[in-house]
């Protein structure tokens, strides 16, 4: 008793003009959409799989790749909409370039470029030690990021839209440069309470490096096995991931936590504000995925909160 | 600026196509009545207040004086409507069902990106809203030496027979009885008072610079203990410049809403 495949046909239509740009026959119902994406992406070479979002309705949410195509509510001949995302790039160049230009970019106000205070403040330095450490602070950061980058993080999604990194990278090094200027600036006053206040801030900023590096590590070690499946994330032996206890994203407080240290350290306005914005980004971030793992996970721990415990 | 608040440009949407919104209760739409038929009354109060004033002294110089503490009122007033967009989507959301205004267009698929924290309703809303009271406190009221200038009288004018229309636009379509002609006004009238109304305000902040620069208005300058300089001079400049992108793109959002908006009206009425 054999069994008829029958395949599928599958048209693909411009969400906007419904116009048909693509019409495969002879489809394996067991196709996924990746298939479906390498094929069109065989007609149309400039739309590479990443730039092509494939939806039911034309103003639907993106197919994921994984999705079958006769587990999809269409019948045999199934339409699909196509919409160009434009060019995209991989997180990991979005990551290098977002984390390298602020690293960079803080070298040329710490070295005193001639461009950027005067011809008369050129190429001097600081009186202060904490502008020095301010420097090695700020750099420690954005290197620990970019190893992160490239040896730690594991990245679900592929790529983002240029457009939003181009954006992302004006916001990030405008305002790298922006709080750059003010603590290495010839008239930069240090803090108000000496150097306790500064001893306080590194021992502070050092604990919330290594506990922001910790949670990577525990993120990165839940995927080791090269699976894309979401798993709850549960403390280790390591001390700093026992903030797993009460929050699901402790990363972001502890990435918040050494950004209220850095300001501290350098009782500058602009870096407070900056860290207030990053407070705000990640609270919004760390709700969006709280509430993925709530939704997903029926014996998700009762006690965490998002982003600050017990708070928020 | 001048902008009225449309209300439905650039929602942010869930991607699953436009949702029904349900209208906001009771409590909320007597709240919003009684909000929008008190705001409709400041604005006519100020617009009495010019005409009197005109009358009296017979030119249309240094009328702010006359209608300085109403004016200050009401359009600081305004900053409930961001309270109400934020607490009450739905007051956003009934508004653009009303107007059929519902933006369809594209999802926004970008997830890294930084702009994606509220919902542009209220961004919007707040802009409009922030602008407005910036130009009353911060420019005018704040630089005594520019409350003479005419170009204060043209925003002021601009401001006036907008608020007018678009108060009586939002009571008229909470109470469902919206007559043409408002629907009309505010979607024509603003083809003048708009530019009228930027003009009058890039005017009085450039009025404003050198006194500004003069007494080092609002401003703070290296060293300091919080290492922190502004300057509002130069703070004005990028105001007046910012300008630039952002009247032409709300200017003709609003041409396009009246495209759609008029011709929809024309149809039901036909359709009668």
């Amino acid at each position: 008793m054999g069994s008829r495949v029958t395949f599928f046909e599958v048209e693909i239509l411009d969400w906007k003009t419904k116009q048909q740009l693509c019409f495969l026959d002879k489809v394996e119902p067991h196709a996924t959409i990746s298939d479906i994406r390498l094929m069109f992406h065989k007609s149309y070479p400039q739309w590479y799989p990443a730039r092509q979002s494939i939806r039911l309705d034309p103003k639907g949410k993106s197919l994921r790749d994984e999705e079958i195509l006769q587990h999809l509510p269409v019948g045999t001949t199934a339409t699909l909409y196509f919409k160009d995302l434009g060019p995209q790039i991989g997180w990991t160049m979005v990551f290098l370039t977002e984390y390298a230009g602020p690293l960079f970019i803080y070298f040329l106000f710490y070295f005193r470029m001639p461009f950027v205070y005067g011809l008369d403040d050129k190429l001097t330095s600081s009186p202060h030690p904490v502008v020095n450490l301010a420097c090695i602070c700020h750099s420690f950061h954005y290197i620990k990021r970019l190893i992160e980058t490239i040896f730690v993080h594991r990245f679900s999604h592929g790529t983002m839209p240029l457009r939003s990194i181009i954006k992302n990278c004006f916001y990030y090094w405008g305002f790298a440069a922006w709080l750059a200027y003010y603590i290495n600036h010839p008239l930069y006053t240090p803090p108000s309470y000496g150097q306790k206040q500064i001893n306080f801030a590194v021992i502070m900023f050092l604990i919330c490096e290594a506990g922001n590096f910790s949670i990577h590590v525990a993120l990165s070690d839940l995927r080791r096995d090269g699976s894309k499946i979401r798993k709850i994330p549960y403390p280790t032996k390591n001390p700093f991931t026992w903030l797993f206890f009460f929050v699901t994203c402790p990363n972001y407080t502890y990435e918040v936590g050494a950004w209220i240290s850095f300001t501290i350290m350098t009782q500058c306005v602009p870096v407070g504000l900056f860290t207030f914005l990053c407070f705000i980004q990640m609270t919004v971030w760390a709700k969006d995925k709280h509430y993925t793992y709530v939704r997903e996970f029926k014996d998700y721990p009762s006690l965490r909160m998002p982003i600050i415990p017990f708070l928020l | 600026m001048a902008a009225p608040g449309s209300g439905g440009a650039g929602r942010a949407e869930n991607g699953y196509g436009s949702q029904r919104r349900k209208g906001p209760g009771a409590l909320a739409t007597t709240y919003l009545v009684i909000y929008n038929v008190v705001m409709t009354a400041g604005w006519l109060v100020i617009a009495v207040g010019i005409v009197r004033a005109y009358l009296t002294k017979g030119s249309y110089h240094s009328l702010y004086y006359s209608i300085e503490k109403p004016l200050k009122f009401f359009q600081t007033g305004a900053l409930l409507e961001i309270l109400h967009c934020a607490f009450g989507e739905m007051y956003c959301g009934y508004v653009t069902e009303t107007l059929s205004l519902a933006d369809n267009s594209e999802t926004t698929e970008n997830d890294g990106d930084i702009e994606g924290i509220v919902p542009s309703s209220v961004v919007l809303t707040a802009f409009q809203v922030m602008s407005r009271v910036f130009l009353t406190w911060a420019v005018t009221h704040s630089v005594k030496e520019v409350q003479n200038e005419d170009s204060v009288l043209l925003f002021v004018v601009a401001w006036t027979i907008t608020e007018i229309i678009r108060y009586s636009f939002y009571t008229f379509s909470l109470l469902n009885h919206l007559p043409y002609l408002i629907k009309w006004a505010r979607y024509t009238l603003f083809i003048v008072l708009y530019p009228m109304g930027v003009s009058g305000e890039l005017l009085t902040i450039y009025a404003a610079l050198p006194f500004v620069r003069q007494a080092g208005l609002y401003s703070i300058s290296l060293p300091n203990k919080y290492n922190f300089s502004f300057d509002y001079y130069t703070f004005l400049i990028l105001v007046m410049i910012s300008y630039i992108p952002i009247f032409p793109q709300l200017y003709f959002h609003m041409l396009h809403q009246r495209r759609k908006v008029l011709s929809h009206a024309e149809e039901h009425k036909k359709s009668e």
